[in-house]
């Protein structure tokens, strides 16, 4: 498995190395330090600081210098928007805040769609399951957007503006949703994130359900399943044990698959409700043409999805004996 | 063509699907309109251009009576200004460009224009003494008065000009006073041609490397998915937003304008990841089909290998595209919101788009406005819903072991 494992590694780094390769080049088609310094700049201005940002060098020896300075995991670079800040520490700064969003908005999403699917695959063919359907296609028919800004008008807006107005600013006002914000820690947790967290579970539901009804349906068709009910076993028992314990490869794999989001995160949702975690981050340094935070970043979240990748086929080969690693 | 259609398995389960069917007869109607918008029934100038009073509801409800009174007053202001003008022709000249929606002024004299601007400034004072105008009944038809002498100040409309007020109108104006009717209809052409061309361009690309590297093997094969592993390690929105950043700071002109207005940053943006997913797909069937019977025939026979490819494998492949090109239709279609929140999507000056209009509605929602967010959405769900059932029934109809 070890050899499995080095041999993936090895075969992706002419990926990884490309990837950074065009990031940086598409980075560098225009000026980035005059479009980060604007308009109103002269032209020495703009040499100079170029000379100190190291963008004056040919592009290879920046292209090397950034694969040196990643391979040794050295973010010192300097924020170029906020002087004095290095790249590690936009980094340390937004995980948390990411982290604290993704990783319960992950696992609810997991644990009740793989339930709706599994009632929904156990009525298959009756009026429930055609109801979950149903649902499940309006659900992804509507954008994201729209759940975002009528989930914050309707259930943080609308409340808070009903407390203040009765005098409750200071009791119900500072535990119920936040329209939006955040600060670090856990007491605030609630009231900061989990209505982010309630709309990224309700928009991933309709994706979510649809796949899962489709594995346990596949599985509700397999020669064990009628061994098991001929020998008596209980229907929960057929559902919960024998079933999900055969439908756990695509359930597993399609969980490892959106374990780089964990850190990507929302960006949407980071945009909306102002929560400073990394893709907002990012986007920030996209608007300020903040050249060492994104290029960074991406090749971060690139290696993320390379690493989780290479994952997701080694346990596969755990969760499933059949499958050899070759 | 219909004949056959249904002389294929897969042709007779689609056709027997009343849904689909009902999804497709809706895709047509947006399709139609599309392409009316398209011949030039609407142009994206006019979906920027105010045609009423901003924020007025639709289905022609009334607007909450302070919004009426401040709306009258705008328009007896406008008009006032004119008339402040130091010497007569002045007066004229601005009394002449004044448009209230699309409606120009009344033909009348400056002094005509003076009595009923006093009028209608008495009863606005009255009104606006009004403590709780809402539920005072006097005071609402003191208000009505007051529109009907303001409607006084304008010309009369032709008939058709009424009709055209009426379907402009009809599902309200948004903050600028533009027709949301005409936003969102505007916005199904955007819409279509967005997903249309990058899905097309998307599922050619995808189909083309995908049957090659499944095809040939070797070395092209370990080309292809050494591309694709790097398109898809970048994260899907960050590839989006550094391709439509650079676009936007790209100075090129094509067809007199500069690319950042057109869609084509989008179309790139979208092409660039979009293409992995049927490349992946048909990637995968060509392996299949490469070792059947028939595909063996062929090259027993001595047909060239592309001769093969073209005649014996691609086209066996072609339901896959179907459903890819659909499936990728609307994840461009939701994309593009995405973009125009982030504000790299589609640029005002192309017109509008259901994402530019979701975008703006946001500080609507906050005044409990929702016409502008409701008809987009609607719009937009009722095309994505169509889609998606169609998608579905071209999975059944051609994948029976699909579920």
């Amino acid at each position: 498995m070890w050899a499995y494992v080095f041999r993936r590694l090895i075969y992706n780094i002419p990926v990884y190395l490309t990837i950074i390769f065009v990031v940086m080049a598409l980075l560098r088609v225009n000026d980035p330090v005059y479009a980060f310094l604007g308009k109103n700049t002269t032209q020495e201005d703009i040499d100079r600081r170029r000379e100190e940002f190291g963008l004056d060098r040919p592009f290879l020896t920046q292209y090397g210098e950034f694969l040196k300075r990643l391979a040794f995991f050295d973010f010192s670079q300097e924020s170029w928007s906020r002087r004095g800040r290095k790249v590690s520490d936009e980094i340390a700064g937004a995980v948390i805040p990411t982290l604290s969003l993704t990783i319960p908005a992950l696992t609810l999403t997991s644990l009740i769609s793989i339930f709706v699917g599994m009632i929904s695959a156990f009525f298959r063919g009756r009026n429930l399951d055609r109801g979950l359907v149903f649902f499940a296609v309006l659900g992804m028919s509507i954008s994201f957007l729209v759940y975002i800004i009528l989930g914050q008008y309707f259930i943080a807006y609308l409340p808070q503006k009903y407390f203040e107005s009765h005098d409750m600013k200071e009791t119900w006002g500072s535990v119920w949703f936040a329209i939006q914000g955040y600060e670090p820690g856990l007491q605030h947790w609630f009231h900061y994130i989990m209505l982010p967290v309630l709309i990224s579970v309700i928009v991933a539901m309709g994706y979510d359900t649809r796949f899962y009804r489709a594995v346990m349906v596949e599985e509700t068709g397999r020669d064990y399943i009628v061994t098991a009910r001929s020998k008596g076993a209980t229907q929960s028992k057929i559902m919960f044990v024998h079933m999900l314990r055969n439908a756990l490869i695509p359930i597993v794999t399609r969980i490892m698959i959106t374990l780089p989001f964990l850190i990507t995160g929302s960006i949407l949702l980071e945009m909306y409700f102002n929560i400073p975690g990394m893709g907002k981050t990012l986007i920030t340094a996209i608007n300020e043409k903040n050249l060492p935070i994104i290029e960074t970043f991406t090749s971060l979240f690139a290696g993320l999805f390379i690493l989780s990748n290479i994952l997701t086929d080694v346990l596969y080969a755990i969760v499933d004996p059949r499958v050899r690693l070759t | 063509m219909m004949q056959r259609i249904r002389k294929t398995r897969a042709g007779r389960k689609l056709l027997a699907n009343r849904m689909a069917l009902g999804a497709m007869l809706i895709i047509g109607v947006y399709l139609a309109a599309a392409i009316f918008v398209m011949l030039g029934g609407i142009s994206p100038s006019f979906c920027n251009q105010p045609v009423g009073p901003p924020n007025i509801p639709g289905f022609f409800a009334e607007a909450p009576a302070e919004k009426r009174l401040v709306n009258a007053e705008n328009t007896l202001a406008v008009v006032d200004r004119a008339l402040a003008k130091s010497t007569p022709e002045s007066q004229q000249a601005s009394l002449d460009e004044i448009q209230v929606g699309l409606r120009k002024l009344e033909k009348i004299s400056l002094d005509d224009f003076e009595l009923k601007l006093e009028k209608a400034y008495a009863i606005y004072d009255d009104l606006s003494a009004s403590p709780d105008l809402e539920n005072d009944e006097s005071g609402l038809a003191l208000l009505a008065d007051l529109e009907s002498e303001v409607e006084s100040l304008t010309a009369t409309p032709t008939f058709s000009q009424q009709v055209m007020e009426t379907i402009y109108l009809s599902l309200g104006t948004d903050r600028q006073g533009r027709s949301i009717f005409i936003r969102a209809v505007f916005s199904i052409k955007v819409a279509v041609q967005i997903g249309v061309v990058t899905a097309m361009i998307s599922v050619a690309i995808g189909s083309v490397l995908g049957a090659l590297a499944g095809f040939f093997g070797g070395w092209v094969d370990h080309a292809v998915i050494w591309l694709y592993s790097t398109f898809s390690s970048i994260p899907n929105l960050v590839l989006l937003v550094v391709l439509a950043y650079v676009f936007s700071s790209i100075n090129v002109e094509i067809f007199g304008k500069a690319i950042g207005q057109t869609l084509i940053p989008v179309y790139v943006a979208f092409c660039c990841t979009f293409w992995i997913g049927p490349c992946r797909v048909i990637r995968g069937e060509t392996l299949k089909i490469k070792e059947l019977e028939y595909v063996q025939a062929s090259t027993t026979a001595g047909f060239s290998p592309v001769y093969t490819l073209l005649r014996h494998v691609l086209p066996n492949t072609i339901h896959l595209m179907l459903i890819n090109f659909s499936l990728l239709l609307i994840g461009a279609i939701k994309s593009e919101v995405i973009l125009s929140f982030l504000n790299l999507g589609v640029q005002a000056g192309a017109g509008a788009s259901w994402g530019i209009m979701i975008r703006d509605s946001r500080s609507e929602v906050l005044n409990s406005f929702f016409w502008q967010i409701g008809a987009a959405t609607t719009l937009m769900f009722i095309f994505v819903l169509a889609f998606n059932i169609l998608s579905d029934a071209l999975q059944d109809a051609f994948d029976p072991k699909h579920v």
